[in-house]
């Protein structure tokens, strides 16, 4: 029972990040029909942003950032954060600009190398010395270690204490308010309505007039924010950051993606719900059977759903035109 | 279009099919496999000697590089399926290869040492090896394929992606390497399964039988492959699958066999090139070598070297190879510059150096224009009048 | 026209003499009916026209008949062999052979083969004979070869059977689609809108071309058309087809004067009527 408790509470502060960075692959995906491998290393981007910003500010307010002990009140990460989303929406926008809208008109696999490039482009020019290096760092704490919660509940060896904490309970809740906002966005919204009419026909959009080019910059800028945020919560949930070619980032973004595609890619729905899926399977496959094996079963989940329903939970299915 | 509607004349144009003996069809059949062979064992004497470790490491390295890429290209480049998992097929073969070697050294010779010289009994149980690897690896390949026939581009990229990522994550569990044959015997469930095979920190201690002589021998027997598929009418229904899977099926190609035979074909020479890498001196075999970076390598060479061009491939897997030994100093910069090839091959010329072309199709741009010129029927005439 | 004498009205042959026989066929597509209750008897060596409006389901037959999507009803036979549940690959082998309104050749590949493709159907290599060379793999290729040369002299294409396939004029490229489909030695032959985008000139040639092509390699022909002339003047028998429906068959002047096929026509196509 406490061992439940503690896994679903994990399952679901991981699930919301797996869900704000899917956000941004279904919503290219949705519109421009290829997967934006880089919109990993946006995330990666919007914590290490996060870490040199909190690395520089803290002390300015007199306070030691290796102190686990001393933290900032809470403007100070909120500041962090919105930089973070703006600074990464602009790059997330120059990146569409510089290497994707040249090649609308290309081949698929030709934009989807191309993505792979950019990935590897910002990866590597992030390991750069006079970047952010290429050795791992340990994010300074932002939020007090309160705990909101602690309650005993019976487990298999006696009682055992559960605790619901700050930072988990700062991902839920940043999370679900930033999905509410897209939500709203996107079907509330005349901005929002031009994404779904390009998204659904990209050609037709153009000939009614809806300015493509920068509904598909929106798009970006606005996928590169998500990222951004759930790169500086990740960043608040995981403090050891990993140099920004490391594997874990990869695979954070592949099973941001495999939840995209779980879920239905291009439904915005569909991809919070694929983040939460891949999160429980992840966390409690990896608490109940074996840790070792975590990322296994994500993708023998994404395997198993794209062999049976390839258009995933929520998707529907397109008949191609012949 | 011709006037007279469909031309009734007799035709004596049409070539005539061209007859072999039996001795001329194995003549055939067998001479660049006999060619290349040759090559590869007086590069094996000569070369070592001439150029001395470093550079014969090069070209080592080269030649196992065009075994994976040009293995790759039949995937990615002839059939049109987009893979991010070939170097799963590397790691597979490289250690169901080393398995081989060095347990089977360990009972048939009490130690996991090389035994013999050239061509001696240790290199024919590492060359066994080396296509059992192949083997599994086709195994393997089959199963990969199945996803494709229903998936199409960057979906079928993810499931290779991901395959690769769990088979790098599964050997990461694989148990210590076992290296006395009193341990091996003694050796309980536990210590066998998972594979031992070393873990996170790669299969150690293996004998390093990798020369010259097989890696050239092996990439002979690629290139003929892959050559000889290329002009047949495998290749053209791989080809046509490429080009236009639902076209392709019209015309009686079973798209489905193709691909896997595809994958199948790709994996078999990822395999046998994984025994190669294996057992390279100087090289460790480690679960980083399914991931998706070693992938993305050999994707990188079928990129670069056209998609379809063989020759332009095994062009692209020796400068991408070669490259990096010349960039040692600047290793910071090596993924970033390889990046910026990516992406500037994508925006310039996204059908790599050959596009479909072999390199001796190449003609300057002035020489082919007139070339089509001269060929190029008046206009509204019969082209063959 | 070439033709001035408007050709026999021919009664609706037996089911024992058709060649393909297509009984009731039916696709929906989220509950909506794309096609339903498609009847068609094609004789051996019949030439027969598929009109309709756009969007009146005519290249949904196509698909229908070559497999591209399984029948939800009906019944489609070749000969004697059943084709419902078949691959489209299958169907192919079986000797139903297409081709695309918009064109779909393989740009990759060159003009030759492109036509060689086909080959593969009939010459069945292994894996094992293709990578060995073997006597009967030779043999076979230099066959697949050599048909191939003969069906592109036969369209004048022969000199052209190097270059992309897409360096090919437009006209020249529908030419070339006919050809592919032809060597895979089809007994039906299924042509989706051949006069699309060729000149009235070409279009002459076409038709004649189309005749001499059932007469020569005895297949029979069934024919999605825009151009009314066209259809008129070579089909024997015509099926008019409207939202999904089959809503008159006969021969081209019973077409002409039926006052529903005028129905389903007026405002769009009028004119070429």
């Amino acid at each position: 029972m406490a061992d439940f408790a503690q896994t679903l509470m994990t399952a679901l502060a991981v699930g919301s990040l797996y869900a704000l960075i899917a956000l941004g692959y279904t919503m290219v995906y949705g519109i421009l029909k290829f997967i934006n491998f880089a919109h990993s290393d946006i995330v990666v981007l919007g914590a290490w942003l996060s870490f040199t910003m909190a690395q520089r500010l803290l002390p300015m307010l007199g306070l030691d950032p290796h102190n686990p002990a001393t933290t900032p009140p809470l403007w100070v990460g909120e500041v962090i954060l919105l930089a973070s989303m703006a600074f990464c929406s602009l790059i997330g926008f120059a990146i569409e600009r510089l290497a994707y809208k040249p090649l609308r008109k290309a081949p698929r696999l030709n934009v989807l190398i191309t993505a792979i490039g950019v990935s590897l482009l910002l990866q590597n020019v992030g390991q750069l010395n006079f970047v952010f290096g290429p050795s791992p760092q340990k994010m300074p704490a932002l939020l007090p270690t309160w705990e909101l919660l602690r309650v005993s509940l019976p487990s298999a060896n006696g009682n055992r204490d559960v605790v619901v904490g700050l930072v988990d309970v700062v991902i839920i809740v940043t999370s679900a308010v930033l999905m509410i906002a897209l939500e709203y966005l996107v079907f509330r919204t005349k901005t929002g309505t031009a994404m779904r009419a390009v998204s659904f026909d990209i050609d037709a959009s153009a000939l009614m007039g809806i300015p493509v080019d920068r509904v598909v910059s929106f798009t970006f800028v606005l996928g590169s924010a998500l990222a951004a945020a759930a790169g500086f919560l990740y960043a608040l949930k995981y403090p050891g950051l990993n140099q920004p070619a490391h594997a874990t980032w990869v695979l954070l973004g592949l099973k941001a993606f495999v939840a995209a595609v779980i879920g239905g890619i291009g439904n915005v729905r569909g991809a919070v719900l694929g983040g939460f899926v891949i999160a429980f399977v992840e966390q409690f496959g990896a608490f109940y059977l074996s840790s070792n094996y975590r990322d296994v079963y994500v993708f023998a989940l994404l395997i198993a759903i794209l062999l049976v329903r390839p258009s995933g939970l929520l998707g529907s299915t397109v008949r191609e035109k012949v | 279009m011709t006037q007279q509607g469909l031309a009734t004349a007799p035709l004596e144009s049409a070539r005539p099919p061209r007859e072999r003996g039996l001795v001329g069809t194995v003549v055939n059949s067998a001479w660049p496999v006999a060619v290349g062979l040759t090559v590869a064992a007086m590069m094996h004497v000569m070369l070592p000697t001439t150029i001395g470790p470093f550079y014969t490491r090069i070209v080592i390295d080269s030649g196992i590089a065009i075994i994976l890429a040009v293995s790759l290209n039949i995937v990615n480049g002839m059939t049109g399926q987009f893979s991010l998992g070939h170097a799963a097929f590397l790691a597979l073969g490289g250690y169901t290869a080393g398995m081989i070697t060095f347990y089977g050294s360990l009972l048939l010779w009490n130690s996991p040492a090389k035994q013999g010289g050239f061509l001696g009994s240790g290199e024919w149980l590492f060359a066994f090896a080396c296509l059992m690897g192949g083997i599994v690896a086709t195994l393997a390949g089959y199963v990969v394929g199945l996803p494709s026939l229903r998936l199409r581009g960057d979906y079928l990229a993810i499931v290779t992606l991901g395959f690769g990522e769990i088979l790098r994550v599964i050997l990461q569990q694989t148990r210590p390497v076992i290296d006395s044959v009193e341990k091996l015997k003694n050796a309980g469930a536990a210590q066998l399964w998972p594979p031992p095979v070393g873990g996170a920190v790669g299969f150690n201690g293996l004998p390093k039988y990798t020369n010259l002589f097989w890696v050239y021998a092996f990439a002979t027997f690629m290139l003929v492959v892959a050559f000889r598929l290329k002009r047949s009418s495998l290749g053209r229904a791989m080809i046509s699958v490429r080009e236009d899977e639902f076209a392709a099926q019209a015309m009686g190609v079973n798209v489905a066999r193709i691909k896997v035979l595809a994958f199948m074909i790709a994996a078999f020479f990822a395999g046998l090139a994984g025994g190669l890498y294996a057992h390279e001196s100087g090289l460790i075999m480690s679960p980083r070598d399914a991931g998706f970076q070693r992938s993305l390598d050999y994707v990188l060479m079928t990129v670069l070297g056209g998609r379809g061009s063989i020759s332009g491939v095994m062009l692209a897997a020796i400068i991408l190879t070669v490259m990096p030994e010349a960039l040692r100093d600047f290793d910071q910069y090596r993924l970033i510059v390889y990046a910026l090839l990516l992406i500037g091959m994508m925006l310039l010329r996204p059908q790599g150096l050959f596009g479909i072309h072999e390199v001796w199709d190449w003609r300057p741009r002035w020489r082919s224009r007139a070339a089509t010129t001269r060929s190029m029927p008046a206009k509204g005439g019969r082209p063959n009048a | 026209m070439h033709n001035s004498q408007p050709p026999a009205p021919s009664p609706q042959p037996p089911a024992a003499s058709s060649l393909l026989a297509v009984e009731n066929i039916g696709i929906s597509f989220g509950g909506l009916k794309a096609v339903e209750g498609f009847s068609v008897r094609l004789p051996a060596g019949g030439l027969y026209g598929l009109i309709g409006p756009n969007g009146a389901g005519k290249t949904t037959v196509f698909n229908l008949l070559t497999g591209v999507y399984p029948a939800t009803t009906g019944r489609i036979s070749l000969d004697t062999q059943n084709l419902n549940g078949l691959k489209p690959h299958e169907v192919a082998a079986a000797g139903i052979a297409r081709t695309f309104q918009n064109i779909r050749l393989f740009p990759g590949l060159n003009v030759l083969d492109n036509v060689q493709l086909a080959g593969q159907l009939r010459a069945r290599e292994g894996l094992a004979s293709t990578l060995l060379r073997t006597r009967r793999y030779a043999h076979e290729e230099s066959e697949i070869r050599r048909k191939a040369f003969e069906l592109l002299d036969l369209f004048g294409l022969q000199a052209r059977a190097e270059e992309p396939a897409d360096s090919l004029s437009y006209g020249y490229q529908r030419y070339l689609e006919i050809v592919r489909a032809l060597a895979a030695e089809p007994k039906v032959l299924l042509l989706d809108e051949p006069a699309a985008g060729l000149n009235s000139q070409e279009k002459i040639e076409l038709a004649k071309s189309i005749r001499q092509i059932r007469d020569r390699f005895g297949v029979a022909i069934l024919l999605i058309e825009h151009d009314m002339g066209l259809v008129m003047e070579i089909c024997e028998q015509i099926t008019v087809l409207d939202h999904g429906v089959i809503i008159a068959h006969g021969s081209p002047p019973e077409i002409q004067n039926d006052p529903k096929v005028i129905a389903a026509y007026l405002g769009s196509d009028v004119g070429a009527v």
